[in-house]
């Protein structure tokens, strides 16, 4: 257990604040430009966060964090510029940048340049989000940096990123034109979530496997966005979140208390520390889509709205990705909960109050199940 | 085809960027850099001439005061302390690099002849053609370099096609996202910078090449 450096713990906590400033001010953003300079910061400000161990994996995983969601952002400013051109053909003068002026208008843009330029931005935002090809950078950065930036990377740049696509989206949606890219959007997300279950089963790291998971996710929220489905995406988003942060802070307290990170030298949690062995656990059935949790209800929403009859491939592939990962984070986590105690388990601090927010954001989880869980359902009946 | 005093300085800008692919010396990339940026704030102004809009002179100065002085600068004090002056190149070979770049800019004329025209923009097709040339010559960088610098430089080529095409495609962006931009990208610059020193240090060498640490 090494001393912290009071100097990077004051940095960390400077350029935490910083993130969550411009992760409030990408949701507040109307303006295409405004989001691609809000969404470019988030990078910025987050790579101190990265790169707080400041050892050797730590600045590789920073150096790939900050080139590669910095040459896939450059795609989505393309992408702003390619809409705002064929805004100013339509207008016949100075264009519009503002995303609910577009949306009004959507009918007269140019569509060939609206659609390279949402192509663009679905790419460019994407490899921010994760999605399949362009994920590489993605479990680096969200196991090399320590518990509480993975939480927020995880829980809070995902959506972001998610969100400005949604923006996006909308301007396509409200358009005559929107067959070809919503299909782009939901064929990305359906592999981009087969592919990530799949990495999920071979998966030797413990917060590298949370990684995937978000990876999955992505996928999942990117078919919601695709169907047009604002408040599916923003369920399953929330979901997502409170799940996700919940289980890399219990992750982050199990892998310092054991001093590693590798899945096949992690066991017995539960006999160890009963209150993270069950939180894991929770935390686990939840991030799954195990029935009293929110993202059972969201999860299965989705996929309800998906076995429109033209959406079936659709269908097939979240239903496959979900029992995937389904049985790989079962598997996984089993092992790390169950066992005999490990030898030099030594937690720093006291467990119980280290489990208080993961508690209490399991408690919210179980309650966005059972509260909204009725009412959505009866309204997909 | 004739072209106009405008098209040539683009195609200057464009050939500015596609030289630093044939050569594998970071001090002399970075001063052609500097070059291809000084041109690039150059086209700026004289669209702010021909389009009677004293602000883009502004955006011009700053532009040239950042892209074409302080971050050559920047990132040459980074390599004067880091060291490593020279690139080996990557997947393809340097004395080849430079003939894909010009074969990509043909590539990217066909495809920008194939783009709806744009009524508004000055440059038409042409201002597409370099735009785009310069675009695909950053990604060319990027790919074929090994030295972590020549990322940067590679990425940094990358934006400033992105900023020639919405400079020569539209009327302009408003200002204020102009600066907000150049900002992002200052400070992209000066992280990476401080990057580097770390590389430097913990690796002993700036080969990302090298970097592959990291995997499942």
């Amino acid at each position: 257990m090494h001393q912290l450096d009071q100097r990077h713990v004051r940095i960390f906590y400077a350029a935490s604040s910083l993130f969550l400033l411009t992760m409030t001010t990408v949701f507040a953003c109307d303006n295409m430009g405004a989001l691609w300079i809000a969404v470019e910061m988030t990078t910025l400000v987050s790579s101190p966060l990265v790169y707080f161990d400041r050892t050797k994996n730590a600045v590789e995983a920073t150096w790939k964090y900050l080139i590669i969601c910095s040459v896939g952002i450059a795609f989505a400013l393309l992408g702003t510029t390619l809409i705002f051109a064929s805004s100013q053909q339509a207008l016949a003068g100075s264009g519009s940048m503002q995303i609910t002026d577009l949306m009004r208008r959507a009918s007269t843009l140019q569509y060939q340049w609206l659609h390279l330029g949402v192509i663009f931005c679905i790419l460019g935002y994407g490899t921010k989000a994760g999605i399949f090809p362009l994920h590489n950078w993605l479990p680096d950065a969200h196991s090399e940096a320590p518990a509480p930036a993975s939480a927020m990377l995880s829980g809070g740049l995902l959506n972001c990123a998610l969100f400005a696509i949604f923006r996006i989206t909308q301007i396509v949606v409200a358009s005559d034109h929107r067959g070809l890219t919503i299909d782009i959007v939901i064929a990305m997300g359906a592999v981009t979530a087969i592919a990530a279950s799949l990495m999920l089963l071979r998966q030797h790291s413990f917060k590298r496997m949370w990684a995937y998971s978000s990876i999955e996710n992505v996928g999942i929220m990117l078919v919601a966005i695709g169907m047009g489905s604002g408040m599916l995406f923003f369920l399953q988003a929330a979901n997502h979140s409170i799940a996700k942060v919940a289980l890399f802070l219990v992750s982050g307290n199990v892998v310092q208390a054991s001093g590693t990170k590798r899945l096949n030298a992690l066991h017995g949690v539960l006999a160890s520390s009963p209150v993270w062995g069950i939180l894991l656990a929770l935390g686990a059935l939840s991030i799954t889509g195990a029935p009293p949790f929110g993202m059972f209800v969201s999860e299965l929403a989705i996929l309800v709205a998906a076995t429109n009859p033209g959406y079936w491939p659709v269908a097939v592939a979240l239903l496959t990705a979900l029992s995937i990962s389904f049985v790989a984070i079962s598997l996984h986590v089993g092992r790390v909960v169950c066992g005999a105690a490990k030898p030099g388990f030594a937690s720093t601090g006291s467990q119980l109050a280290s489990s208080l927010m993961p508690g209490l954001l399991m408690l919210c989880s179980l309650l966005l199940g059972l509260l909204i869980g009725p009412q959505v359902l009866g309204y997909l009946r | 085809m004739s072209l106009s005093s405008f098209d040539l300085l683009l195609s200057a800008i464009a050939i500015t960027a596609i030289m630093m692919l044939g050569t594998t010396n970071i001090g002399t990339n970075l001063r052609l850099y500097a070059l291809h940026s000084l041109l690039i704030a150059a086209a700026t102004a004289w669209l702010g001439q021909t389009r009677h809009e004293p602000a883009l002179f502004l955006v011009a100065a700053i532009f040239a005061l950042v892209k074409a002085g302080f971050v050559p600068w920047f990132l040459n004090s980074i390599i004067r302390q880091v060291g490593g002056h020279s690139d080996s190149g990557a997947f393809i070979p340097t004395a080849l690099s430079m003939p894909v770049g010009i074969a990509l800019l043909g590539a990217n004329n066909v495809l920008a002849q194939r783009l709806p025209t744009v009524i508004n923009g000055d440059g038409g097709n042409i201002g597409e053609t370099f735009a785009l040339s310069l675009i695909t010559t950053g990604m060319l960088l990027m790919l074929t370099r090994n030295i972590a610098v020549n990322q940067v430089i590679g990425f940094l080529v990358i934006e400033n096609g992105i900023y020639l095409f919405s400079q020569t495609q539209t009327q302009g962006m408003p200002m204020a996202l102009e600066m907000g931009i150049l900002l992002d990208l200052l400070v992209a610059v000066m992280i990476a910078g401080i990057l580097l020193f770390r590389i430097k240090k913990n690796f002993e060498h700036i080969d990302i090449s090298k970097l592959t640490e990291l995997k499942d």
